[in-house]
């Protein structure tokens, strides 16, 4: 098996640069924005309900997406670009270095939330994890289908553009609805759909393209 | 040269909307330093984006070192055999001189870590960085920095060197040091170099390509395309309205570049006048490959 040896030694190799390569600054202001909105459950005293520890969960889940749409940015790629190692592994490599710390952060601010007021974590978490499956799947799509370095910033903008225009879609379609509201179970439903829609498309997005598709052809200028 | 091509490109075409970036390029590259050299949007740098694997074409086949990129293993082993210095190389700006030409070895898969260390002391030696591999990146020069890339492009002693204007924004020191390096690099390999600097491509290349609108234009030595110009240099007193080109030199005098009128004083030509004759309205040529 001197060929899955040769690929162990080689992810063992990458680890620390892509570890380093990471870009820290944004992520680490959307862990610490994620974790500290919900404190204000706990710090702001009096009256507050579960639809207030929504909002501040939901702010916890943009935070994060925020964040991941910046995961795929390499300054460097226009020299890493001819690289044997394929970018499946580079930036499947990067993910898996930062979901657990995501996976952390939300923890904590789901814990953050005083039990008695905090929505059911099932059904947030399901939230969480399909809006930063949608920020990762525009990540690796910009990253797919143009050459620039760091779209972090477009994607990220992208992604609170349609979350805000995601509010004013009729009842029936909406995704952010309250706990009380007898919509809930039909929201999540959407969301779950937008999990398992985002997935496979961002999984099928990471790969490099061997060749051109003509309706494409305009987007890698 | 009798040397087998390093690359064999035919009918290579790519198009952005309705323009075409590349539209039909077929050419050979062998063991030397190729110039290439053509206006801003000529699609060099799309030429040795394709080249490099970095995008692929809409139609058209190429081979690196007889790997065809045209299919995953083919374009794996065609990375494995090509350096590739690009026209705005960005950085991790953290990262030391040595740390970041680590990084880029071990995507070139030297993954044993004495070994890839040796790899990486003998390229930033090559483009002398070895007193500042310490250094941060955010700290070196821009010269330093294209030599970082240069060096990057170095790893794994690759059969195909591409470069797309290597030279751009340094001062003429740092240009003078990059072009001994260019030329050490074509001593052994085959190199594609894309600039504008005509000076460059007149004093390094064996061969030269003249792109225009994603066509190859000229091809041929670097004698070829001055000869074009012979005879169709003169100096005047004033402006020859006649002239394709004509401007003012340091002694007073104007150069002029075009069809001379009778009796003119002609001057020797340059690489740069054959280079302008080709790009003003000439025929395509294309000299055998």
């Amino acid at each position: 098996m001197p060929e899955v040896g040769a690929a162990y030694a080689r992810v063992r190799a990458l680890l620390p640069p892509l570890w380093r390569a990471l870009p820290w600054r944004v992520l680490g202001a959307a862990g610490g924005s994620a974790t500290a909105l919900p404190a204000l459950a706990r710090l702001v005293s009096g009256g507050h309900d579960t639809a207030f520890a929504l909002i501040l969960l939901r702010s916890a889940e943009v935070a994060l997406a925020l964040g991941l749409a910046f995961l795929l940015d390499d300054p460097a790629r226009h020299i890493t670009v001819a690289v044997p190692t394929r970018r499946v592994l580079r930036n499947g490599l990067r993910l898996a270095l930062v979901v657990p710390l995501v996976l952390l952060c939300w923890t904590v601010a789901l814990l953050l939330v005083p039990g008695e007021i905090r929505p059911p974590a099932g059904d947030v978490g399901l939230e969480a994890a399909a809006l930063a499956a949608l920020a990762l799947t525009g990540a690796a799509a910009a990253v797919r289908f143009t050459d620039e370095p760091q779209p972090g910033a477009v994607v990220a903008a992208t992604l609170l553009a349609v979350t805000v225009l995601e509010t004013l879609l009729p009842e029936r379609c909406t995704l952010f609805v309250d706990v009380a509201d007898p919509g809930w179970a039909a929201a999540h439903q959407r969301w779950a759909v937008l999990l398992l829609l985002t997935v496979p498309m961002g999984a099928a997005l990471l790969p490099e393209r061997i060749r051109r598709r003509r309706a494409l052809a305009w987007t890698h200028r | 040269m009798t040397t087998a091509p390093t690359v064999s490109a035919s009918g290579l075409t790519l198009r952005y909307g309705g323009t075409a970036a590349l539209d039909d390029v077929s050419l050979r590259l062998r063991e030397g330093i190729t110039g290439l050299i053509g206006p801003n949007g000529a699609g060099k740098t799309t030429l040795l984006r394709v080249l490099a694997t970095a995008v692929p074409a809409d139609r058209g086949a190429f081979a690196v070192l007889g790997h065809d990129p045209g299919t995953t293993a083919g374009r794996q082993e065609a990375r494995r055999r090509l350096g590739y210095l690009p026209q705005n190389p960005g950085f991790h700006l953290d990262f030391t001189a040595f740390s970041f030409v680590d990084y880029v070895a071990i995507l070139k898969e030297l993954t044993d870590r004495a070994a890839r260390h040796r790899e990486v002391r003998r390229v930033l030696e090559a483009v002398d960085l070895s007193d500042v591999r310490g250094k941060r990146i955010k700290r070196l020069s821009g010269g330093m920095r294209q030599r970082v890339a240069l060096a990057a492009a170095l790893l794994g002693d690759p059969g195909l060197l591409l470069l797309d204007e290597p030279t751009v924004g340094l001062d003429p020191e740092q240009r003078m040091r990059f072009r001994e390096l260019i030329a050490q690099a074509g001593e052994s390999r085959t190199v594609l170099l894309s600039t504008h600097q005509t000076e460059d491509v007149a004093m390094l290349c064996h061969r030269v390509i003249v792109m225009v609108r994603g066509r190859i234009h000229f091809e041929g030595t670097p004698a070829e395309l001055t000869a074009r110009a012979a005879g169709r240099v003169w100096s005047s007193a004033e402006r020859d309205p006649g002239a394709r080109a004509g401007w003012r030199t340091g002694l007073g005098t104007f150069r002029n570049v075009g069809d001379p009128p009778r009796g003119a004083a002609l001057l020797e030509p340059t690489l740069e006048d054959g280079y302008l004759l080709v790009l003003d309205g000439e025929p395509a040529e294309v000299a055998s490959l």
